[in-house]
């Protein structure tokens, strides 16, 4: 059942900057800055699917998970604003994001909303929700998003069948712990706002979309949320980035032009 | 939509070339692009709430849009019988209060939606006559929008003022520039006398040099003249005597625009006598003596009207490829939100466009309800935005560069647009426009017409179902 996965084109939303000029995007098909995880269909995983990456290579594709009443199945597009789950809900599946982006939060008891993360195409969302059987968060939608949605009745059943899963699943949540102590040092807010968008481009680039071109679909308000900063901070920071020439930036696209230079504003945040 | 400043090229450093026949051939009437779509296009469906939620999301781009700020004040003292612009006439002082009181709340009303970070880089008010307003009053109103907006000190700003000098002297223009405003915009029209007295507008050589010195001499950044061609009774020799009279005053730009007759639309051109207004040969010997006098006293032809002194900020941001079109012709801030305040004005926020209501009953109505005196918009589709995108570069710089086009809209252009692509077929048949694999250029002779190109990228010219929507014309 396993097909050579070579033959699979890795999506480029972004052509590198030489090419832009000479590239000819097909016409009808949303515009070249939209990264979507869109290769998968009802036996094989996207080719930027973390949950994929797993499964493959221990034989299990999507039939063969279906086999243990795992389902795999496509859902969305959904607008912006859309909950994939909120705070408290049963805990009934693990979504990957195929398009779009994701933020996840908890409202206090006053109301205030505090950002948690976001979710980038390839990326999963619900992890956290596993042990406790009840989601700890809202997931809603940043812009118009299509997910993956795997829904396990008794995933830590299918842990302990599946060679590997168990290890990557206490990967991925690990990684969650870390990105969310990312910032949580005393770091100056030109540390912060650098580092987060360090932080996307190498996601971006894990998945083989564009590590300098992205589009931050999150409301600038969610930044400011999420690295604890005032929103007219993140916007004078990036401006002065931007005044620096070590990016550019127009409307909600992002284009990193001295990456090394970010790299080293950022480096303390960075290199914990 | 990343734009490689780098990539942007600009066409029109080479002059412009006069050739009337080619003129007298092609000319149509049509829109003059300063919005795309174009005002009446704007929809009565788009409303309040439609506005406050576009101006809520401006807010949260990464690095929002700075501000840009018209105010309209529509009052004249006595009628220009050429006039096509919103206006009211009266000799009665005490209206300004009644108009003040509402703008004072349209901007109460506004301001809230907008962050306080977003500074207002530049700041326009136009008429109507705004030197109707006293300098008490001006300064209240500068005052307000201080207030409620983060007005920029910033050297870079452009506060500029439209003036008709027959009702304003120097020590008006110098409390003008104390109050902030560093670019001033003079109605001239015509100065032959036969001309000022069958459109209505007496106004002596004097008394609008004193504005022009008096805003020089208080560092104004900018001056600005208008003329119109076509009006009645205008003549080569005394437009020719004009003409020398506004290059003996040197303002930084001259537009020179095409008087359009249209009493049907504009009730102040009834009184004009039709059978005094020049031929079309005239007219466009008119336009062409425009061309050549202000060509050899230095100015450039920057397009659309409007000409510029080389080292003028038009000039440098047509050479650098920064030149945008906005509402009072061309601009080299365009990446702001542009919030019309008053009567009429026209806003531009995000991917809209909307429009207060056209009248005082209208504009107080609302706003005496404590709403926002909104009358219609529109929301761009993403067609409208590529379709702008096209007709923005072609009417600032004359070039359409089709692989970054392609890039920035996700679009391949002769599929997208094959219909476009054989019309300008015809225009470069014409001499007008010429097409390579990966560009479309407007020729020097092409630059007079630059709206006849544009109009083929236009989609709503050519829907069967518009009311008929009159333009005016290059002749």
């Amino acid at each position: 059942m396993i097909v050579n996965r070579a033959a699979f084109s890795m999506p480029t939303p972004y052509a590198e900057a030489s090419a832009l000029t000479t590239a000819h995007p097909p016409t009808g098909k949303p515009a070249p800055n939209n990264p979507i995880a869109d290769d998968g269909d009802a036996l094989h995983f996207c080719a930027t699917c973390t949950f994929g990456q797993v499964c493959m290579p221990n034989g299990y594709d999507k039939s063969a998970l279906r086999a243990l009443h795992c389902l795999v199945e496509h859902i969305g597009p959904f607008p912006s604003g859309h909950h994939v789950f909120r705070s408290h809900d049963p805990f009934t599946a693990i979504y990957s994001v195929r398009a779009g982006m994701v933020k996840t939060s908890v409202v206090d008891d006053l109301g205030r909303e505090q950002i948690l993360g976001f979710f980038l195409p390839g990326e999963i969302i619900g992890l956290n929700a596993i042990y406790t059987e009840r989601y700890p968060c809202n997931a809603i939608a940043l812009d118009t998003i299509a997910l993956c949605r795997f829904s396990f009745p008794a995933m830590v059943t299918l842990a302990t069948r599946l060679p590997g899963l168990q290890e990557q699943l206490f990967r991925l949540m690990s990684k969650d712990i870390v990105k969310a102590t990312l910032l949580a040092g005393d770091f100056s807010a030109d540390e912060r706002v650098a580092a987060f968008l360090l932080d996307l481009a190498d996601r971006y680039a894990a998945r083989g979309f564009s590590a300098t071109r992205f589009r931050l679909s999150m409301p600038r308000a969610d930044i400011a949320n999420y690295l604890r900063l005032a929103a007219e901070t993140v916007s004078r920071v990036l401006r002065r980035l931007q005044d620096q020439a070590l990016l550019r930036i127009e409307g909600r696209e992002v284009h990193l032009l001295q990456v090394d230079a970010m790299r080293h504003l950022a480096r303390c945040v960075l290199h914990r | 939509m990343l734009r490689d400043p780098v990539a942007m090229q600009t066409h029109f450093v080479a002059p412009a070339i006069f050739d009337a026949d080619l003129i007298a051939r092609h000319d149509v009437a049509g829109p003059r692009y300063t919005s795309y779509p174009t005002a009446p296009h704007l929809d009565a469906r788009f409303g309040e709430s439609d506005y406050a939620r576009i101006a809520r999301s401006s807010n949260e781009d990464p690095i929002p849009r700075r501000l840009s700020i018209y105010v309209h004040v529509p009052f004249c003292t006595s009628p220009c019988f050429y006039c096509g612009c919103t206006r009211i006439i009266t000799r009665d002082r005490a209206k300004a209060d009644g108009y003040l009181q509402r703008l004072y709340r349209e901007i109460e009303l506004t301001a809230p939606l907008f962050d306080r970070d977003r500074t207002v880089i530049q700041l326009h008010f136009g008429g109507g006559t705004p030197n109707f307003l006293d300098i008490a009053q001006m300064r209240d109103l500068v005052e307000s929008l201080d207030q409620h907006f983060s007005l920029s000190r910033h050297a870079e700003r452009e506060f500029g003022i439209e003036i008709d000098p027959r009702f304003a002297d120097a020590a008006y223009v110098s409390a003008l520039a104390d109050l902030g405003f560093n670019r001033i915009s003079v109605g001239i029209q015509d100065f032959d006398p036969a001309v000022q007295a069958a459109v209505n507008r007496h106004q002596g050589i004097a008394e609008t040099a004193e504005v022009l010195e008096a805003a020089r001499a208080s560092a104004f950044r900018s001056t600005s003249v208008d003329l119109i061609y076509g009006l009645p009774c205008q003549t080569i020799s005394g437009f020719t005597r004009t003409l020398d009279e506004v290059i003996a005053l040197r303002p930084d730009r001259v537009a020179a625009y095409s008087y359009a007759h249209l009493p049907e639309t504009f009730k102040a051109q009834r009184q004009l006598d039709a059978s005094q207004l020049p031929d079309a040969a005239t007219k466009l010997a008119l336009l062409g003596l425009c061309v050549e006098k202000l060509t050899l006293a230095g100015y450039r032809y920057v397009g659309m009207d409007h000409f510029a002194l080389p080292d003028d900020e038009l000039v440098l941001a047509q050479q650098q490829a920064s030149l945008q079109r906005n509402f009072q012709g061309y601009s080299t801030h365009a990446e702001c939100d542009l919030l019309g305040l008053g009567m009429s004005a026209i806003s531009k926020i995000g991917n809209s466009y909307s429009q207060n209501a056209k009248d005082l009953i209208g504009y107080f109505g609302a706003l005496d309800y404590g709403r926002l005196p909104l009358q219609r918009g529109l929301h761009l589709s993403n067609d409208d935005l590529i379709r702008r995108d096209a007709i923005g570069q072609l009417m600032c710089h004359g070039l359409l560069e089709l692989r970054p086009f392609e890039a920035r809209h996700g679009i391949d252009f002769h599929n997208y647009f094959a219909t476009e692509w054989q019309r300008l077929g015809d225009l470069e048949t014409d001499g007008l426009v010429v097409r390579d694999a990966d560009s479309i250029r407007v020729t020097a002779r092409g630059r007079f017409l630059l709206r006849l190109v544009a109009m083929v990228f236009d989609a709503y010219l050519s829907r069967p179902d518009d009311a008929p929507v009159r333009y005016s014309r290059t002749i």
